[in-house]
């Protein structure tokens, strides 16, 4: 059982490196395998776990660290929207203000981790 | 060595465990698995393999719309979970010695592959749909090879670590974190949930309200539907289209203007337009079914047509239309989009419309049918 999973991820593996060889602009894949790596490793990870050393102590730990998952999650996927260079291609593609939006969203995890402290704490 | 031991990072957290590492991989495996299905599918649609072109169905209408729209939604989530995977698993990175044997060295390359690629396709998927390409090369052909190869990795990970995931599938009555890990994982969850819950709405009409984050509010539409090509950049204008006639090729070849076609019998359908990069839209749409404007030119049914756009340029310029597309009496050479006469962004003078057909395959500015 074991050795057939392998065996088949192993085919798949074949079958996408096939593919992906003969590319064009492979160097660009190489570069972005690399920096996928580098940009965890580096720059994500260490910067997770200094938050999590911080909220480490606080009073109701278990929801200020949801309550910043979340956050950083809808930081997450809305940062390539803020960073991306020119304007939108047309009047129907990110045609969101998209900063302030992320504010609101922001907001209102904040305001749900503090009912749920409120909560937990009348209990 | 000792030295080089006692400079590398300690870590305490006892959430970096098999157990967490098992809950939360359960979940990101499962976003993994319909995001790798839901892409082939795509993929199929859009390039089908000569043998698959005849077979490619119609029904459900709603098909494309619901398999790309979970495509984007299970790639969205999958970006929070593997974050959170990354993090469970983090302090292995700093395992010393660096590998014990062959076998353990190998064993970490795959798994440097497995982020690596897994990393690489969740980012350049969320750039897409951004519309942004930073890189060298085409975002089609290399998202569907690295897809193979995060499915493969991901395949051989399961077999490795097999053993690990059976003694930690089920949590032990003994375990002392269950508390502060069951709280983890309902964090990971709430974020899953308010990252589908901002963007999902560009697929999923109900949840319209609550799309603050996504590329596409499909609010932001003109005639109720959004736009990926406009006019201008195909370079179509009005006064391009205003001698418009549009030919059809077969056995009886024959020229037919706009004001000629709107006199034929019309077929209004409610259709979606689905988007590769997961915004869709319901529509009505009203115009000639395709099959009979091919019968006027004597093409059989079963038979694959070649459309071809006025526009200058571009990639999908000329399509092929498989057969069962062509055959379906939904599929329209549509003249009006909810009610309204195609506007020049939609395709004016006239755009294909067929039912489970990915968006970028609806051609618009429609000059010519003819046998394939």
């Amino acid at each position: 059982m074991r050795i057939t999973l392998g065996a088949a991820g192993v085919a798949l593996i074949t079958v996408g490196l096939f593919l992906l060889l003969p590319l064009p602009g492979l160097w660009g894949v190489v570069v972005g395998f690399a920096g996928a790596i580098a940009l965890h490793d580096v720059v994500i990870g260490p910067l997770v776990l200094l938050a999590g050393l911080l909220v480490a102590r606080l009073p109701d730990r278990a929801v200020v660290r949801g309550a910043l998952i979340t956050m950083g999650a809808l930081v997450l996927i809305t940062v390539p929207v803020l960073l991306r260079p020119g304007p939108p291609p047309n009047p129907t593609l990110l045609a969101q203000p998209y900063g302030l939006n992320l504010l609101i969203c922001l907001v209102a995890v904040a305001v749900v981790a503090v009912v749920l402290v409120l909560v937990r704490r009348r209990r | 060595m000792g030295a080089m031991r006692s400079a590398l990072p300690q870590f305490r957290g006892r959430l970096h465990d098999p157990r967490t590492a098992v809950a939360i991989g359960r979940w990101l495996g499962a976003a993994i698995v319909v995001c790798f299905l839901t892409g082939l599918i795509s993929h199929v649609l859009q390039h089908p393999p000569g043998w698959a072109a005849g077979l490619l169905p119609t029904r459900p209408v709603w098909g494309y719309r619901l398999t790309q729209g979970l495509h984007v939604a299970s790639g969205l989530a999958a970006i929070v979970l593997v974050m959170a995977k990354l993090w469970t698993v983090y302090p292995r990175l700093f395992a010393w010695p660096p590998f014990r044997s062959l076998t353990h060295l190998v064993e970490r390359l795959t798994i440097a592959l497995l982020v690596a690629a897994t990393v690489f396709e969740l980012f350049t998927g969320l750039i897409n749909i951004l519309q942004w390409y930073p890189w060298p090369f085409s975002f089609t052909q290399a998202h569907y090879a690295v897809a193979w190869i995060v499915a493969g990795s991901l395949l051989l990970h399961l077999a490795v670590k097999a053993p690990l995931i059976r003694a930690h599938w089920r949590r032990k009555t003994s375990d002392v974190d269950a508390a502060d890990r069951r709280a983890l994982l309902a964090g990971v969850g709430a974020a899953v949930g308010a990252v589908t819950l901002t963007t999902v709405g560009q697929a999923f009409t109900p949840l319209r309200a609550f799309d603050l984050l996504a590329p596409r509010n499909p609010d932001n539409a003109t005639q109720g539907v959004p736009v990926n090509r406009t006019a201008a950049a195909a370079q179509v204008t009005h006064a391009s289209a205003a001698d418009w006639a549009l030919e059809v090729g077969g056995p009886a070849p024959y020229r037919i203007s706009l004001a000629e076609l709107t006199a034929l019998p019309q077929r209004r359908v409610r259709l979606p337009i689905a988007c590769v990069e997961g915004w869709s839209v319901d529509a009505w749409w009203t115009g000639v079914p395709i099959r009979d404007l091919l019968a006027r030119a004597g093409i059989p049914p079963g038979t694959a047509v070649r459309v071809t756009s006025m526009e200058v340029w571009g990639y999908y310029r000329t399509t092929a239309m498989p057969a069962p597309y062509a055959d379906d009496p939904q599929t329209l050479l549509a003249l009006r989009l909810n009610d309204e006469v195609l506007s020049l962004d939609h395709g004016y003078p006239a755009r294909i419309i067929a039912p489970n057909r990915p968006g970028v395959l609806q051609t618009k500015w429609v000059s010519r049918l003819e046998v394939l």
